[in-house]
């Protein structure tokens, strides 16, 4: 058994993660009304691999969660509860919890240990939420939504005491800000406050609000809980841990439920209480008014405070509490802070071992072992909690039934390299053989001519490697319109069209940034909110729509929204408030462009989702990184169009072969616009040295590149061809001996091992072998001009 | 320079000789990665003469540089017996052309003397030392520090 399985956490985490995207897509495609059973039975599979694989793994923390998780699907596939919107909810926010754990293991920052609480404690609550007990639920919910509870502690001035006035003051001035319950009123003979604040302020803003009285060192303020510690000695730590974990959040509707159905456990047996969760709950403080010093000093809290001390008097000294806790909140033992806190006490991980020894041992142990009991008969936990083992069994063939291999790009590369090479030397064999005589070679060249279609076909597949489907980018945006949406209180609904069309790795990772940002933008400014869309006539429902295409070497990813399109008046408000040189003349397509100026906004609140104007000019500077270009088409009222162009791949350009004094140069068919065969009388010349071609009453610079790059050229300006190119500085003429052809090339950097070279951009081989350099038409057209003065100033 | 530390291992060794005109040289083994043929360079423009150019291996664009012309030692000919010989410095590769590649031999420490110092084209940081072998004198030379040298200006200058 001494596997040293560390060798194996990489396959964990990409599967892991791999499942965690498959979970977060289906869930987001799931009908809350009438989900189907198969989808839930998916999403409970990923979460059980997960749970198997972590569980195998050693990563405790993972299983843990996993395991609620999969406590409630499991309830759902079943169809004792109905699925809900807030069920999907807490699934999402449990997956996002599991990459943060998953990115820990990986190296990464730790997850954050309230968030996994939190997210444990809502699982569990709709795991065991009876109907019955959702109201009580949302009622608690709703009076503290987010509320914590301190003890506070402080003595207060003779002055204030004995000032009935001043004392009500204090009082009333604190109930203000938080729900108070006084457990030590002070009077003349003790002059301490004490109570329990429950409240949504921090502690530093509760003293202030008693400055007035007393200085904030005199004030105490600590965990309640805590503090009861220190007074019952009895309690066990490892219950009290566990309670603790309640602590942390008492108003959540899950604390208050948990409280709630342990209060029914041991209240059972108490002659005339009422025999269900709501009514022991609500009876509780009423039944046991002593018990607890300090008397009522919380609805829930009493209940809980009871279990807590009740069955840690009843048991043995010789009994382990553990074994207890481990029962009497079995179904929290599994939540991954029971996990983390029981972990020293034996039995504690696993339900079913714990309650073993509890009826041996226990004297009292019949209302206690009645509890879980109850509880789990109707609860999943149980069921998961034997599933548990069979787990680990089924982690081994999951991964058998992987259909993909993972390979790293390195080897990708190198195999898109040799392919090349291939594809070269297949070409360098063709056109030796084409000398040969066809009769007597017959066969050679039908083998030639067979390699070669085998060697295109190669490349095309061994090139498509590289490729992905758009879907890769697009399959993370529902979620985030999901959540924006609701964060925003929008209504949205989002189409993908074309999510099949590939694109090339390095590009799919490049667009994703550019890609939220506008989403984001859409969302915020785009689409209205559904008052404002139905008082315009629209649904209330907004569309965003993201599309994919090719478009001849091109690939065009649209963002489209029916919003309220941009607002001509407002950009140009927003340009002359920061400068920007603009008039009421100009076409909107001029007025768009604007938006794409640095820190332009028109957002009036800057909030978290947008409004900073840090924005659109990097989304822009990144497409126009990539080789791509962005475009926006807006009508005020119906919407606004982003459509990003982007080329095929970044290892591939299309370009034009063209020939200078014996040396060929690619120039990127994207900036050529025409090519032509000057007269003698276009050329015309500026101040006597600048040159000029005169093209359809165009005067546009003319370049030789025989001058620029130092090559013996044709001299004749009428032997040669012109090429108009697009570039930085606007349209020049580059003359060049000859047309070549025009081919797709693969980009080589020329800088991995020499440096960079003026004028040029990369290299890339030709279909002989030769190395051919890529021109960057905007740098060799400064210095062809450059050379040029030079030579004639010679 | 940094590189100064290889040297140590480069002082006794295999060391690939070759010839420059009269002279023969020699450099160390482990950075040769191959040895093969002159064939079609495509020039880059500006350059110093002589860098030939790029040429393509195996899909890796490689520069080439001639030796003989950088030390004005022999004939700078290129035929079918013109030798590369191609170099993995580091991480880059490049290939230095030279008039012919004669022996792989033995030097061990006590076989190579200091260079003396006086002004020649090739700079006596780049020389390891000279060796003996049968008569014969060997040039060794620190091929990774002159390669990377700014005065091959093969490299950006903040690289070297």
């Amino acid at each position: 058994m001494s596997i040293d399985m560390s060798q194996f956490y990489q396959v964990f985490f990409d599967e892991t993660s791999e499942h965690l995207s498959s979970m977060e897509t289906l869930l987001l495609d799931l009908d809350v009304d009438s989900p189907s059973l198969e989808d839930l039975n998916a999403v409970f599979r990923a979460a059980h691999s997960i749970k198997g694989g972590s569980g195998t793994f050693g990563f405790t923390d993972m299983t843990s969660v996993t395991h609620v998780l999969e406590t409630l699907l499991d309830r759902l596939r079943k169809e004792e509860l109905q699925l809900r919107p807030d069920m999907v909810d807490a699934f999402l926010a449990a997956g996002d919890v599991l990459r943060a754990q998953l990115e820990h293991h990986q190296g990464g920052p730790e997850a954050d240990a309230g968030e996994i609480e939190a997210v444990c404690a809502r699982l569990n609550q709709l795991a065991s939420g009876e109907a019955a007990a959702a109201p009580v639920q949302v009622a608690a919910a709703a009076t503290a939504p987010e509320a914590r509870r301190t003890l506070l502690d402080c003595v207060l001035p003779a002055s204030v005491v004995n000032d009935s006035d001043m004392l009500k003051n204090l009082l009333d001035g604190l109930a203000e800000i938080a729900a108070l319950d006084i457990r030590h009123r002070p009077d003349a003979a003790d002059p301490r406050l004490e109570g329990v604040l429950t409240t949504l302020k921090s502690d530093d803003e509760l003293k202030e609000a008693l400055s007035f009285y007393l200085s904030p060192d005199e004030i105490t303020l600590s965990d309640p809980d805590a503090a009861r510690e220190t007074h019952e000695v009895v309690a066990a730590p490892a219950g009290d841990d566990g309670f603790g974990f309640f602590d942390d959040a008492p108003g959540t509707p899950a604390a208050t439920e948990a409280s709630a159905d342990d209060g029914f456990g041991f209240f059972d047996d108490a002659p005339g209480l009422p025999d269900s969760a709501l009514d022991a709950l609500l009876a509780a403080p009423l039944a046991i008014p002593d018990e607890d010093r300090g008397g009522a000093y919380g609805l829930f809290e009493d209940a809980a405070g009871k279990r807590e001390n009740l069955p840690i008097r009843d048991i043995t000294p010789g009994n382990s509490p553990a074994a207890i806790e481990g029962q009497g909140y079995g179904i929290f033992v599994d939540a991954p802070c029971g996990v983390g806190l029981f972990a020293d006490a034996p039995g504690s991980q696993n339900m079913l071992k714990a309650t073993a020894p509890a009826p041996l041992g226990n004297p009292a142990g019949k209302p206690t072992e009645e509890a879980p009991g109850r509880r789990l008969n109707d609860s999943p936990a149980i069921e998961t909690a034997k599933t548990g083992r069979r787990d680990n069994d089924k982690t081994v063939t999951a991964a058998n039934s992987e259909t993909s291999i993972r390979v790293s790009v390195e080897k990708v590369d190198q195999l898109i390299n040799l392919v090349g090479e291939l594809v070269i030397t297949q070409a360098m064999l063709a056109e030796g053989a084409s000398y040969l005589d066809p009769v007597q070679a017959e066969k050679l060249l039908a083998g030639i001519d067979l390699l070669a279609r085998n060697t295109r076909d190669m490349q095309e597949s061994v090139m498509s490697i590289r490729m992905l489907p758009m879907s890769m980018v697009f399959s993370r945006f529902p979620r985030v319109v999901r959540d924006l949406a609701g964060k925003l209180n929008k209504q949205v609904e989002m189409k993908t069209i074309g999510e099949n069309t590939e694109l090339d790795k390095g590009l799919i990772e490049k667009i994703s940034d550019p890609m939220t940002h506008l989403v984001r933008n859409s969302l915020d400014h785009g689409i209205e909110t559904p008052e404002i869309r139905v008082a315009a006539g629209k649904s209330p429902k907004g569309t965003l729509t993201l599309k994919a295409s090719h478009q001849g070497g091109n690939i065009v990813i649209e963002v489209i929204d029916d919003g309220a399109g941009l607002n001509r008046d407002r950009i140009l408000g927003k340009a002359r408030e920061r400068g920007l040189p603009v008039n009421d003349a100009m076409s909107d397509h001029e007025v768009w462009q604007l938006i794409f100026a640095p820190g332009f906004s028109t957002a009036d609140v800057v909030t978290d989702v947008s409004g900073r104007g840090v924005g659109m000019d990097v989304v822009k500077r990144n497409i126009e990184g990539m080789g791509g270009r962005v475009e926006l088409e807006s009508s005020t009222g119906h919407g606004t169009r982003t459509v990003i162009r982007l080329p095929l791949t970044l290892a591939i350009l299309d370009g034009m072969s063209v020939g200078v004094g014996g040396e060929t140069f690619i120039v990127p068919i994207t900036s050529v616009i025409e090519s032509l065969q000057p007269r003698l009388e276009d050329i015309r010349t500026m101040a006597g040295d600048s040159r000029m071609v005169h093209i359809r009453g165009e005067y546009l610079p003319f370049v030789s590149l025989p001058e620029a790059f130092n090559l013996p050229g044709v001299e004749d300006v009428t032997k040669g061809i012109v090429v108009v190119v697009e570039t930085e500085d606007g349209k020049a003429a580059l003359f060049v001996d000859e047309l070549l052809g025009q081919h797709q090339v693969v980009i080589k950097s020329l800088e991995e091992n020499y440096r960079k070279v003026p004028g040029v951009s990369g290299a890339t081989i030709m279909g002989d072998g030769r190395v051919a350099l890529i021109l960057d038409v905007t740098a060799v057209t400064r210095m062809g001009l450059a050379n040029t003065r030079r030579l004639r100033a010679a | 320079m940094e590189h100064s530390d290889n040297s140590g291992t480069a002082n006794s060794g295999e060391f690939l000789t070759f010839t420059l005109g009269a002279e023969e040289y020699g450099i160390d083994i482990l950075k040769v990665q191959e040895i093969r043929g002159y064939d079609a360079v495509t020039k880059i423009a500006n350059s110093p003469p002589f860098i030939k150019g790029v040429i393509n291996l195996r899909g890796v664009i490689v520069p080439i540089v001639d030796l003989r012309i950088k030390f004005s030692l022999g004939e700078p000919t290129y035929d079918q017996f013109t030798v590369v010989i191609i170099l993995n410095i580091g991480k880059r590769v490049m290939g230095v052309v030279v008039d012919g590649v004669s022996d792989v031999i033995q030097l061990s420490s006590d076989n190579l003397h200091p260079a003396p110092a006086f002004g020649s084209i090739l700079d006596t940081r780049y020389i390891v030392g000279l060796g003996t072998v049968e008569d014969r004198m060997i040039i060794v030379v620190d091929i990774e520090k002159l390669m990377t040298s700014t005065e091959m200006s093969l490299v950006e200058a903040a690289v070297a």
